[in-house]
């Protein structure tokens, strides 16, 4: 009697929590058929992106936009893509995807890796790559301006006769990367860093400015490239695949609001890598939310009305 | 922002995102509202019943005591392999905690009404229902919105943790300040909000919770 008692409240419980679920709450914009929803990582870069989406989406459609804040990875994001618990990818790097998500080394050649990706998204997993916002991350070598005369820097290939005494910062997570990573680099560009510090990708930058490194891999978007007046190498062998920032929306929104393509298309190559630059650097030095960059940024722009379809 | 202060960095960010934190800071509070809601409508009634028939009080209460003991960011991530990310997973997790609070003081509160003054309203030949509204109801109405009280400052805790699955709110604006390089001030600009509004709403059902108290109407006459 007693077991009973409790396996009938415990399927309450859940048939009350699955109803609960199901359900629209109004002011909330949520799980109602006209919401769009958005995927972002945890990154300055993708909140502002995200945000920048959402305010174009609600300026040319009367669809609602929620965003899904704060995702761990690239990895998770595509599973929430994946699962229908997001319609719309902020960004997606197409390096990012083709080595963390379809787990293959880069050919080094950008235009088959990038069809490649968006192949086998749009074939396998349903997903749509749209185009290019017009930047890409990738990983990058720089230096201060003071090192770069002082080596005579331009590409990364310069860095050679100065590697065994030079000071690298690097993300932690490039160490041991397959493909791209720091046994890949070594083997194509024929030399390595004899102090090499691992840390975590936010700190390069400072460590470089203050002098405590002599050459970092940051991000080619970092605001405090432009804040710090960091020089990046060229890439002369072209061992970085390019990070091709783009948004990726599931088949099935796009089938039902036809009209999301066009309006992300708007997007399409209007923002730089020296506009990703300023804009994270409002975020991250100016103490903007990413929302209010986002909605002075198309603010300027008059929401690219008029721009391609 | 570098050269300023910690409160000078917070009284910019405020100057310059006043209008985000605002609309953060309304669907926290909805976010918490509806949980809380959803629970005080299958909560009350539940309790009323439970007070009715005592052989399932221990039973619906020891469901109610073992949903509580589940860590918060436990059970959202248990509900979101099930509901997947989003906000509607956190007004169930909110609902769920809420559940506890608002049925165990109902009860509480029906328990503690006096079986003289029930008895009296046999007497005079109330129905059930009339003993339940007239009698029962307005002298357990103190103690079912101090239920309600703790519920929603709980809520409004879970709330915030609620950003992790994606649900945005305060709590949004908290885990942006710690990925930040220098985020202190976003921190603060996150959190004290958050529990402005917990004080806030403690006070404002602090108060109802005493003029509905039928001990302080007595004073008054």
């Amino acid at each position: 009697m007693k077991k009973k008692k409790w396996a009938f409240l415990l399927s309450l419980v859940g048939v009350l929590t699955l109803t609960l679920a199901g359900c629209g709450f109004p002011g909330l914009s949520n799980s109602s058929s006209n919401t769009v929803r958005i995927a972002a990582q945890s990154t300055t870069e993708q909140q502002i992106v995200a945000a920048i989406d959402k305010q174009m989406i609600e300026h040319y459609t009367p669809l609602k936009v929620t965003i899904i804040q704060n995702l761990g990875s690239a990895n998770v994001s595509f599973a929430a893509l994946r699962n229908g618990d997001a319609d719309i990818s902020a960004i997606r790097y197409n390096g990012t995807d083709l080595s963390d998500i379809l787990g293959k080394t880069t050919s080094h050649n950008p235009t088959k890796d990038n069809r490649t990706v968006v192949k086998t998204f749009k074939n396998k997993y349903h997903l749509i790559y749209l185009k290019s916002y017009g930047f890409a991350d990738t990983y990058s070598w720089m230096v201060t301006q003071k090192t770069a005369k002082k080596y005579h820097l331009n590409n990364v290939s310069d860095m050679k006769a100065h590697a065994a005494e030079m000071k690298a910062g690097i993300d932690q997570a490039w160490r041991d990367r397959r493909g791209d990573g720091y046994d890949g680099f070594k083997q194509i560009y024929g030399f390595g860093f004899n102090h090499l510090y691992s840390m975590q990708i936010g700190l390069v930058y400072d460590a470089l400015a203050s002098g405590k490194m002599d050459a970092v891999l940051g991000y080619s978007t970092d605001g405090r490239i432009s804040s710090y007046n960091l020089k990046m190498l060229k890439d002369n062998k072209h061992y970085f695949p390019p990070y091709e920032a783009s948004p990726v929306a599931t088949e099935a929104i796009l089938k039902k609001h036809p009209e999301l393509k066009p309006v992300l298309n708007k997007l399409a190559g209007k923002i730089s890598v020296k506009t990703m630059q300023k804009l994270n650097y409002q975020v991250d030095n100016d103490l903007e939310e990413p929302d209010v960059v986002a909605a002075k940024f198309l603010k300027t722009h008059h929401y690219f009305e008029g721009g391609s379809n | 922002m570098a050269g300023m202060n910690l409160w000078q960095q917070l009284i910019t960010y405020f100057m310059q995102n006043g209008m985000y934190v605002l609309q953060q800071f309304g669907r926290h509070f909805l976010i918490s509202i509806y949980g809380v809601l959803l629970a005080a409508i299958v909560g009350i009634p539940l309790g009323i019943f439970i007070s009715r028939y005592r052989k399932l009080s221990s039973t619906v209460v020891g469901l109610a005591n073992v949903i509580q003991t589940i860590p918060s960011l436990a059970m959202l991530s248990i509900l979101m392999l099930g509901l997947g990310l989003g906000v509607n997973t956190v007004i169930v997790t909110v609902f769920l905690y809420s559940l506890l609070p608002i049925l165990k003081n109902t009860y509480t509160g029906m328990q503690n009404v006096n079986k003289d003054v029930i008895d009296a309203g046999k007497g005079i030949g109330m129905t059930s229902w009339q003993r339940l509204y007239y009698v029962e109801l307005p002298l357990s109405m103190s103690v079912i919105m101090a239920g309600l009280r703790n519920a929603l400052v709980l809520a409004i805790g879970i709330t915030a943790i609620g950003s992790f699955v994606g649900a945005g709110g305060l709590g949004d604006i908290i885990i942006r300040g710690t990925n930040a390089t220098d985020g202190g001030a976003i921190i603060l600009a996150g959190a004290l909000p958050t529990a402005l509004m917990a004080i806030i709403a403690d006070g404002v059902l602090g108060f109802l919770e005493h003029r509905l108290d039928p001990s302080s109407k007595k004073v008054k006459n």
